[in-house]
């Protein structure tokens, strides 16, 4: 087991240089960030004076050789937009996004496995296609879509919910609600596949035999062993979301890192750049991390592939 | 079987009923809401950030040396309650008014001016306002309390109107004793300024928070509190103003319908840009004998678009006719009233008259030119209009190339070689100020950035004439003879139809006017930050 982690950890190790090095490069690609920062009548010297200030003047490799000094103290450099350490102001906005994504996931899984698990036991009946139709609706509503028709019934039309960004208890339930959506589609499906196929096993049948009630068999043997690869599941999608709720946080004006991200790209801001994706990809790989070590304790085989 | 559907009953049930009466969401009366696409940077710190965004949220903070004047646009008097020039044109003396105060009591004084002068010149502001002040100060001196002289390089005859927010440059007055104690650091956590508006709280990505400092001379606050909102999307910032959850909301063109329709009011601030097309490296030898290095092919193009379709359709009808290049009814040096008959004239949609030049020109069945589209930040309907103008030159027979690409890739095109885009036509835009010749310089002289018309070594009659237009235009001391320089400057530069006017841009806003009162922008100023404290509330004077 301890090999397995330390391969795994060197793994992750050679993606985190290999990255830092194509972010630096890719970043560099598109443009500048004083470019940007000039008013549309800017002088040459302007953008000189600008370049030099943002310490964007110095050579390539100068620059190349800072970062990666910098980035190995977890030193990533001053946001050019922010005047700020670019891992200080990561950490600013990561709480807005855990909580966000912490709650929507909490309520998927709320959702997902009781309502997998129905049409699991009642396959084929009309609970199992209603359920299914739910999970096509949730996967094939676009996000952005759905966010703004929220805004509009329940803010606009009913004024029952705030429109957008954060607040108290109940800022949460649309941005929730429009992020579970594609969610508990995808879990539900899963749960609902893995509980068939437990259902289908030695040992359920065994519990039957046993004279257990139906109740007990589900809940107790059957959901139980279901329940793995959800988990494996829940893992990436945790992951997916920190990186890629841009288009909710950016409907409901919540001030998270996918935003962060994006306004980042879009002001060639590097150094935050680089910051927000390679602590990012810290998270991805930390999450997977996890995942293949709970997977590697439940089941052996993995440890010897 | 029945739990887990009566547990999602219950949740479902629990969070309709916890979501109480409605209109639960409506915030209180005493605050001032503004929701904003940008709210820029968000460092509150004058030095720290660039233009737009500084008008936003520094300005409540901060007042300007120079002001503004609130009914025609263009500058009036600010920090400073007046100036003068000397008569040798190279100095300039500020008065300041007496009796104002920093927040935290500290008077504003002459020292305070010389001191924010020289900060924003330093090596670590990015103030747009920033470099042009370094060219242009040779020295600054405090005659006494109130008395700031400052020598520059040269004759700058608008020398003073570079320190108003309604330019250029950004005369911030900041407090030189509380920055001295705290530290830059300092400074940016616990902000403090003379202007109308006190720093409360600052929460990167959401929000920024100010309280009313009582009497002001730029008018004292309606509202004991203002928030400005970063909300980055149009139609969750129409729901935000519809719902009452913020007063004012910006918008761009395209949504003036919806949020009409919801009942809200549409403040237009004019003159605040100019959506122009223009061409590139047409004087170069590679693209000598081009059709669009013929001057009437140009002059084609422009007759064959239809600005009043421009107008009516992709801008909702709120933008207006535009003037010659980078000109606005509030320009100064400029002769209006002739630009205006110009415009009018010259500008006019004339397909006919369009294809008689193509023919003339020895193209009657039109040509294939690359056109790249593109939009400022801030100003995203340029787009739009560049696909409307696509249209309006394929209608004459003109094979348009249309490349659409973000403005982050499209500027660096535009500085340095222009490889790219020699021989092709862009849209552009200027942005409303009252002074034109500084972006003359830009496009337009052969030192320029864009040098549109030839460079240092390559430049032919006309852009040898311009750069010598410009230079009287910007250097000379008489008003009268400055004004003729810079008429002829504008006079050469419509000639040369290589940059376009296409439409007067406005700013949009929707208020909600149940959360605030009538009032009126400050014409060329996009941004409130100058203007909320002399919004009042609704039942001080309703809309009509």
């Amino acid at each position: 087991m301890q090999r397995f982690i330390i391969r795994r950890l060197a793994q992750s190790l050679i993606v985190l240089v290999v990255l830092a090095l194509v972010i630096f490069a890719l970043a560099r690609v598109t443009g500048n960030p004083a470019d940007l920062l000039l008013p549309e009548d800017a002088s040459r010297d302007d953008r000189e004076h600008l370049l030099k200030a943002l310490g964007l003047d110095r050579p390539l490799h100068e620059q190349l050789a800072r970062y990666l000094k910098g980035a190995i103290t977890g030193d990533l450099g001053t946001s050019i937009r922010y005047r700020k350490p670019a891992v200080e102001v990561f950490f600013e906005r990561l709480p807005n996004t855990l909580t966000l994504v912490g709650i929507a996931l909490a309520s998927a899984v709320a959702v997902s496995i009781p309502l997998g698990l129905l049409a699991a036991v009642y396959r084929g009946t009309i609970v199992d296609r209603l359920s299914g139709a739910i999970a096509v609706l949730g996967i094939a509503t676009p996000s952005f879509w759905l966010g703004v028709v929220l805004i509009y019934v329940f803010s606009i039309q009913l004024g029952w919910l705030p429109s957008a960004r954060m607040g108290g208890p109940l800022h949460y339930v649309l941005p929730t609600i429009t992020l579970a959506a594609f969610l508990v589609a995808g879990l539900m499906r899963l749960v609902r596949s893995s509980v068939l196929e437990v259902l289908d096993t030695e040992f359920v049948k065994l519990a039957r035999i046993k004279g257990l009630s139906q109740m007990v068999v589900i809940w107790k043997h059957a959901l139980r062993n279901a329940l793995i690869p959800v988990v494996t599941l829940f893992g990436v999608l945790f992951a997916l979301l920190v990186t890629g709720a841009i288009v909710t946080e950016t409907v409901f004006a919540w001030p998270g890192v996918g935003r962060l991200t994006y306004e980042a790209v879009i002001f060639r801001d590097y150094p935050l750049l680089q910051a927000v994706i390679l602590m990012k990809a810290i998270i991805v790989l930390g999450v997977n991390l996890c995942v293949d070590i709970l997977y590697a304790y439940l089941d052996p085989r993995v440890r010897y592939a | 079987m029945t739990r887990p559907w009566l547990t999602l009953v219950l949740a479902v049930a629990i969070i309709t009923l916890g979501a109480g009466a409605p209109r639960a969401v409506a915030q209180d009366k005493d605050t001032l809401v503004i929701a904003l696409d940008t709210l820029g940077a968000m460092v509150m710190d004058p030095i720290a950030d660039t233009r737009a965004p500084h008008a936003h949220y520094h300005a409540p903070v901060w007042d300007s040396l120079v002001g503004f004047d609130f009914e025609k646009g263009g500058i009036g008097p600010g920090v400073a309650e007046r100036w003068e020039r000397a008569a040798d044109g190279r100095s300039w003396t500020f008065y300041l008014r007496k009796g104002l105060k920093f927040h935290n009591g500290d008077p504003v004084t002459a020292h305070d001016v010389k001191f924010s002068l020289e900060r924003i010149m330093s090596p670590e502001s990015i103030s747009s306002g920033a470099a042009a002040l370094r060219r242009a100060v040779e020295s600054i001196e405090v005659k006494d309390e109130h008395t700031v002289r400052v020598q520059t390089k040269g004759v700058i005859p608008h020398f003073a109107a570079s320190l108003s927010r309604a330019v250029f440059m950004e005369g911030s007055v900041m407090p030189k004793k509380y920055i001295e104690t705290v530290g830059t650091k300092g400074f940016r956590e616990k902000p403090i300024g003379s202007g109308p508006w006190k720093f409360v709280r600052l929460v990167p990505g959401d929000r920024i928070e100010y309280e009313s400092a009582g009497p002001h001379w730029r008018g004292t606050p309606q509202f004991k509190k203002m928030t400005l909102l970063l909300v980055p999307e149009q139609s969750t910032r129409i729901a935000m103003v519809r719902t009452g959850e913020a007063s004012i909301v910006s918008i761009g063109p395209e949504a003036i319908k919806e949020a009409q329709a919801g009942g809200m009011k549409i403040v237009s601030v004019p003159g605040t840009m100019q959506a122009v097309y223009q061409f590139w490296g047409l004087y170069k030898p590679e693209v000598k004998g081009s059709p669009l290095s013929d001057v009437r092919v140009r002059e084609a193009l422009s007759l064959a678009v239809d600005r009043q379709q421009i107008i009516d359709h992709v801008m909702a009808k709120q933008a207006r006719w535009p003037l010659p290049f980078t000109t606005y009814r509030y320009s100064i040096d400029v002769d209006i009233p002739r630009w205006e008959a110009w415009a009018k004239k010259a500008l006019r949609y004339d397909p006919a008259q369009a294809k008689k030049l193509l023919a003339e020109a020895g193209h009657p069945n039109g040509f294939k030119m690359t056109f790249w589209n593109t939009a400022l930040p801030g100003t995203p309907f340029m787009v739009q209009i560049g696909e409307a103008l696509a249209g309006f030159w394929e209608k004459i027979g003109v094979k348009v190339e249309m490349k659409t690409v973000e403005w982050g890739v499209f500027d660096p095109m535009g500085r340095g070689e222009q490889k790219g885009l020699t021989g092709t036509a862009s849209m552009y835009r200027t942005a409303g100020r009252p002074e034109p010749s500084p972006r003359y310089q830009t496009t337009l002289t052969s030192g320029g950035i864009q040098h549109l018309l030839g460079e240092p070594n390559m430049c032919d009659k006309v852009c040898q004439e311009i750069d010598k237009v410009y230079e009287s235009a910007v250097s000379e001391r008489d008003d009268a003879k400055r004004a003729v320089a810079m008429n002829k400057l504008t006079e050469l530069g419509v000639n040369t139809w290589v940059v376009v006017p296409i439409i007067e841009g406005m700013g949009y806003w929707a208020v909600n006017p149940k959360r605030v009162g009538q009032f009126k922008p400050i014409p060329g100023r996009h941004e409130f930050g100058d203007v909320a404290e002399r919004m009042p509330k609704p039942e001080q004077k309703p809309w009509n």
